[in-house]
């Protein structure tokens, strides 16, 4: 149980913390974000976060299992260094209970729906619901229609979209992984939007 | 250490040589059509989409020669190694009745006989297990990879499926399984070239002892109240294991752990420029947290697998039963990287899969001391120069073409390259099949078990010897000397004496059940 302290101060659930290894210097904020993607199977959650992080698209890509974590640094245009770690959980049904293990301590949600399935789009309105019932009280939530590269197959309007996120207090986006359509505005803008959100205590850097 | 010096120390008296009636040569070997496959049968496999467009009306589905079905006792489809499930109800249906028929009789039905198809049944509860094959193998090695099959589900799902047909005796439980189809081809694949399917027990990487002894250190230094197993993985093969406070691993639960990691893409993400530069402050790394049951452990509850591949085929599992653990076990993984990096166990472990195992070319000329032989001098043998070796071409010594040594102590087993005699997929499934044969008819509760068995088909000679503390396999050209072969298995068992501490993982080995 060695860990246990190391365990609480991680699951603070601080969006952004003073971090000691500062360049030295300039007059940068380094945060530290926990981030969270949840969403149906198939509606690429990896492939988002696999472009995100290493900027690759792969076709063929794999179904999740459990959930992979992964972090990528980025830099702001204002200097403002924040790392996310992010976890990538797997949509399948079975994992669903298990959920909690890893939005718990998440600062921020993504949660991905896929343009094309307005079932994946119910899908992500029952993860955003469950996040508001169980997920941190200050969690801060995105609402992402992945796959827009295929607009003609489209079958959630803009709209539909634009309207759940903004009665629930969500950013909205939508992206494409594919052709990295706005992959990194997601990450940088929502970034932006949940530190006006969150309490300017946790800010300081 | 303990097995070793037992080995050296009381050497097993020579048993009696029994031969089997079945020293003939066989006129029905050759009933495996022979396809090409263009790659080979183990690591470069490449999982395929299983043949969606095929039901139980297409002449294809029909042609293929081993099935595996699960089913739910409302006779639901749940999984089909070809074809489409959902296709499959009726097929599923009838089963399922076939089943229940013979039940209601109070009795269960185990095997039916069509032909050259034998239906092997295998009841769990309120999963049934079915498999078609006209492969001839033994009714015991279907059974057995049955129960790998529901094992493989357990370790997915866990026992408690058990309870959602409790409540509702016609549940659907295709969604459960979602994605999970290439974990159980995997399986089904292995089962024709990972001899652990059926000896059950497991394999080491072939390392020079210091090497693993270093892997072993970080484990053991890992292994804290939070980890309940360690496992440094190369493909199927263990590198080394740690088990925290004396609990043990069943090789079961390694083989299809290890099946559920390699098979899942999505652990699977390596970052070469972190791997060839061996810098782990590289800018992103991927590791994964899923929940596995291990179904000889406990096959109701979930443990938690911490997973992060170190390079295309090392892996370290982390095995918890905290749920809250991680960045724990990432900060242990962080550890034990460093370690195996500054000692270059990698590397180590790179050059051990180019150079392959035991090679049948190198088998030393003559058994050197005092240990253990498998044969009297005053045995019979089939040729009158017994002891002089004819030259059998391109093979081992004395035709030897493979073997498979199981140490029954440590629970692992070695198995040789294959000489090039046996050179493709084919060839290679065939002698695995004939081992399956003879493993099942060594290990037969009726007429067994047995001690040591000779026979002669037109494939190969196979020669089996099993002792209290091992079990040998080994396959020679058809036209191999009798004496010859059991002098040579005399000295495999010798080699692997000799090179014990390479090949199999020594010393307070958790993996004893």
């Amino acid at each position: 149980m060695g860990c246990a302290s190391s365990i609480a101060a991680r699951d603070s659930r601080q969006l952004g913390f003073p971090n000691s290894e500062n360049d030295g210097g300039h007059d940068a904020k380094n945060l530290r974000v926990k981030l969270v993607l949840l969403g149906d199977s198939g509606v690429g959650k990896s492939c988002i976060v696999l472009r995100f992080v290493r900027g690759q698209f792969d076709p063929t890509s794999k179904v999740t299992v459990g959930a992979s974590f992964l972090s990528q640094t980025i830099a702001l245009q204002d200097s403002t260094t924040v790392k996310f770690e992010i976890w990538d959980t797997a949509g399948q049904e079975r994992y669903a209970a298990l959920a909690p293990l890893y939005y718990r301590g998440a600062a921020v949600a993504v949660v991905v729906y896929d343009i094309t399935s307005p079932d994946s789009f119910s899908k992500a309105q029952y993860w955003v619901k469950e996040l508001q019932k169980h997920g941190s009280p200050d969690i801060v939530m995105a609402l992402v229609g992945n796959k827009a590269d295929l607009n003609e197959k489209r079958e959630v309007a803009v709209q539909d979209g634009i309207d759940y996120a903004e009665k629930n207090s969500m950013f909205f986006i939508e992206t494409s992984a594919k052709t990295a359509d706005n992959i990194n505005e997601l990450f940088e803008d929502f970034v932006d939007y949940a530190t006006s959100r969150l309490p300017p205590d946790i800010l300081a850097a | 250490m303990a097995s070793s010096s037992d080995l050296d120390g009381n050497p097993p008296p020579p048993p009696p040589f029994h031969f089997s009636d079945d020293e003939r040569g066989s006129s029905s070997a050759t009933t495996d059509i022979v396809h090409t496959i263009p790659h080979s049968l183990t690591s470069s496999w490449i999982p395929r989409k299983r043949n969606l467009d095929e039901d139980d009306a297409s002449i294809s589905w029909r042609k293929r020669k081993k099935h595996f079905f699960i089913l739910s006792h409302s006779g639901k489809p749940i999984y089909s190694r070809y074809g489409d499930e959902f296709k499959l109800a009726g097929f599923s249906a009838t089963l399922q009745a076939i089943v229940s028929f013979v039940e209601n009789g109070g009795d269960s039905v185990k095997l039916v006989r069509a032909g050259k198809h034998q239906v092997v049944f295998l009841v769990k509860g309120p999963i049934y297990l079915v498999c078609i094959s006209c492969t001839e193998e033994p009714y015991d090695s279907l059974r057995g990879q049955l129960e790998l099959i529901y094992g493989q589900m357990l370790v997915i799902l866990t026992k408690s499926i058990n309870r959602y047909f409790e409540k509702n005796p016609k549940f659907d439980m295709t969604p459960l399984l979602g994605g999970t189809d290439i974990v159980f081809s995997s399986l089904i694949h292995s089962f024709s070239w990972n001899p652990g399917t059926f000896i059950h027990a497991y394999t080491c990487l072939p390392l020079a002892y210091a090497t693993r002894q270093v892997a072993g250190a970080v484990l053991q230094d890992v292994a804290d109240s939070d980890v309940l197993f360690a496992t440094l993985m190369c493909r199927h093969m263990v590198i080394s294991l740690v088990g925290a406070q004396k609990t043990s691993l069943h090789p079961d639960d390694m083989l299809l752990l290890s099946n559920f990691v390699m098979s899942s893409e999505s652990f699977r993400q390596v970052d070469l420029a972190r791997f060839y530069l061996s810098d782990i402050t590289h800018k992103w790394t991927s590791e994964s947290f899923s929940p596995v049951c291990l179904p000889r452990y406990n096959p109701s509850a979930f443990l938690y697998a911490y997973i992060h591949y170190f390079d295309a085929d090392t892996y370290l599992i982390l095995l918890t039963t905290s749920s809250d653990v991680f960045y724990h076990l990432k900060d242990c993984r962080i550890r034990v990287e460093m370690v195996l990096l500054k000692s270059n166990v990698l590397s180590e472990v790179q050059r051990s899969l180019l150079d392959g195992g035991m090679h049948v070319d190198d088998l030393p000329p003559t058994p050197c001391s005092g240990s253990s032989h498998l044969i009297h001098n005053s045995l019979p043998s089939d040729s009158p120069e017994r002891f002089k070796e004819p030259d059998l071409g391109i093979a081992g010594p004395a035709g030897l073409w493979h073997f498979i040594y199981c140490s029954i102590y440590l629970d692992q087993y070695v198995s040789s390259e294959f000489s090039s005699s046996i050179n493709t997929p084919q060839q290679r499934k065939r002698l695995y099949r004939a081992y399956q044969k003879l493993f099942v008819s060594m290990h037969d509760k009726g007429v067994g078990p047995h001690k040591t068995q000779f026979r002669r088909d037109e494939n190969f000679v196979l020669l089996c010897w099993v002792t209290q503390d091992f079990e040998l396999y080994a396959a020679f050209d058809p036209l191999a000397d009798k004496a010859l072969a059991i002098n040579t298995c005399n000295r495999i068992c010798q080699w692997v004496k000799d090179v014990e501490n390479e090949i199999f993982l020594l010393g307070g080995s958790p993996l004893s059940w």
